[in-house]
């Protein structure tokens, strides 16, 4: 049972992740590929302030917001660039925060990590807070859901799509593009610091190992599996890859083979993303239903 | 002032393999236009399947392994463009990076199988270095760098004094005018597959008899290959061999500098750069795109 409730957790906390990335890459169609550096960002925030006495929530906050920074700084100069250039930048971007997190030990710990971040005083810590944390994330999780399905389905959401559709459009309609772009790139910073800072404070133990390129697949697969662009989607996404993902320790692997499961999981997240751009690539939820 | 002048030739031995990483991703791109992301697991599969080939059962000497390692290489390559990109050439720009990224994914977890995640080596003996003018170089140092150079002016032949190198530019030029002026799509298609197949993969055995083998080096050196690709503006052949040069030598100064941790935020900071101030290329020959 203790288990099942941790797998909900996780898999809420990457639903948020999802659901924060689809507002850049689903919505606005802006290609994230280091959206796991605002994750970390908010992860290493929220710890470091936390274990220098902070309250949680109000270290989580400041995650969040140094995440929304981060994505502000990032997005003024690399919304100059188009589709994949923008992709690349931020690729770029993510090994540049993974490798700061490593080099800078006075701060970092590098590759130690940070062991024992708190959590929040009212949930408390060990195998008995998880009920209250599984309520904090599913209420956490609820909210962020709602705040973005209530902007997605305004006009400010409908103008997102005409700017991944065609930005010559939204700018004849005398839209601002550029701003539109880098409030997305906020928000979605904003939220998926938010998620990291979750991450931090449940997991309580953060490395470097943590924000890689993996993560980054693992958070687009649950996107582009569920149905990029739609509410729904990133959800549904983030539970059928982090059950699946976690479902795989109960199977009966002999311990010789141990040291093929990480790998082989890697190559099947891969070739399902290939074989959703291949043969469905509006996901389970396709934007546009038939 | 040897000092410098010994890391700048350690750079331009460095910069001559991934000159060799960047003019085949480039052509890909100034083909077929897009960014293939798993452009460094070819990289990572020459240097691999040379040591597979070298080892028992088989135990080929090296310049033996390489043949067979860069066919098979060269069949992924062309297997990528037969069952995904191909297929996926008339889907939105970021279906295809989606794929691709699935596609390094999957490739590199599948050498952590076959492999495993250590670090490896051909097992060469260390050559003792030869010492000129107070500089060192190795015997592998020097094979790299002629080879690098016999490669790439082959490349340069096939280019300029061939049809097919004739009408391979013409497609990268405007690939409709050249479908209607009767060039033979498929095996442009063929051929630029092939190259850039048997450039990476024989980049990467260079660039792991002189270091180690690890199933992250398709990473890491495709990101150097990105900074010279976009040094050189994308597209442009030429400009990505000087970009790759460039980017060797200035990271290898670099070191002179900066702690040895922070070596790879050079290509990242020249990725950022240019792609801010300069977004043709330095070496902006032809026209960039975008």
């Amino acid at each position: 049972m203790g288990y099942l409730m941790h797998i909900i957790i996780i898999a809420l906390i990457y639903a948020i992740f999802a659901v924060s990335l689809n507002i850049e890459l689903g919505f606005t169609g802006l290609y994230n590929f280091g959206h796991v550096a605002f994750f970390g960002i908010g992860a290493y925030t929220s710890a470091l302030l936390s274990l220098a006495g902070m309250p949680v929530f109000l270290s989580m906050a400041c995650g969040m917001a140094a995440a929304a920074a981060a994505g502000f700084l990032l997005a003024i100069p690399a919304l100059r660039l188009s589709g994949d250039y923008f992709g690349i930048a931020t690729l770029v971007f993510a090994e540049m925060v993974r490798l700061f997190f490593l080099n800078e030990r006075w701060l970092t710990r590098g590759p130690m990590g940070i062991p024992g971040i708190p959590r929040p005083d009212c949930i408390g810590a060990g195998i008995a807070s998880l009920p209250k944390f599984l309520l904090f994330s599913g209420l956490v999780a609820a909210a962020v859901f709602l705040i973005v399905r209530r902007l997605t389905t305004s006009p400010f959401g409908r103008v997102l799509k005409v700017v991944r559709e065609d930005e010559f459009v939204a700018q004849a309609l005398g839209k601002n593009v550029f701003s539109l772009k880098v409030k997305t790139v906020i928000l979605g910073s904003l939220l998926a610091g938010l998620a990291g800072a979750m991450w931090a404070h449940y997991v309580t133990y953060i490395s470097p190992a943590d924000f890689t390129l993996t993560e980054t697949i693992l958070v687009l697969l649950c996107v582009v599996l569920g149905g990029r662009g739609t509410n729904w989607g990133p959800v549904l996404g983030a539970f059928l890859v982090i059950f699946s993902s976690e479902s795989v320790r109960f199977l009966p692997i002999p311990s010789d083979l141990g040291r093929f499961v990480a790998p082989l999981q890697g190559m099947i997240y891969g070739a399902v993303l290939i074989l959703i751009m291949l043969k469905r690539p509006g996901g389970i939820i396709p934007e546009h239903a038939g | 002032m040897i000092y410098y002048l010994q890391l700048g030739l350690n750079g331009i031995i460095a910069g001559s393999t991934y000159a060799m990483f960047a003019v085949g991703l480039t052509m890909v791109y100034g083909v077929f236009r897009f960014i293939n992301f798993a452009h460094g697991e070819l990289i990572a599969y020459g240097a691999y399947l040379t040591l597979l080939w070298s080892q028992p059962p088989f135990s080929l000497p090296l310049y033996l392994a390489i043949l067979p390692a860069l066919a098979i290489t060269a069949a992924i390559g062309l297997a990528q463009d037969r069952w995904i990109f191909h297929p996926l050439r008339n889907s939105k720009p970021i279906t295809l990076l989606i794929g691709s990224i699935g596609l390094s994914y999957f490739l590199r977890n599948g050498i952590r199988i076959i492999w495993g995640s250590d670090l490896m080596s051909y097992g060469l003996e260390s050559t003792r270095g030869m010492r000129f003018a107070g500089l060192t170089v190795t015997t592998v140092q020097v094979l790299m760098v002629a080879s690098a150079v016999f490669f790439l002016g082959l490349l340069y032949v096939i280019l300029t004094r061939t049809l097919l190198g004739k009408s391979l530019r013409a497609v990268s030029d405007n690939p409709e005018l050249a479908g209607v002026m009767g060039i033979n799509m498929k095996k442009v298609r063929l051929t630029v597959w092939t190259l850039a197949s048997v450039f990476a993969g024989f980049g990467g055995i260079l660039l792991a008899l002189d270091t180690n083998l690890e199933p992250t080096m398709g990473l890491t050196n495709l990101i150097k290959a990105f900074a010279a690709v976009l040094l050189g503006g994308a597209g442009n052949v030429w400009g990505a061999l000087f970009g790759g040069l460039f980017i060797g030598i200035a990271e290898n100064i670099s070191v002179a500098f900066f702690s040895p941790g922070y070596k790879d935020f050079i290509s990242f900071s020249v990725i950022i750069l240019v792609l801010l101030f300069r977004p043709k290329g330095i070496f902006g020959i032809l026209e960039g795109v975008r």
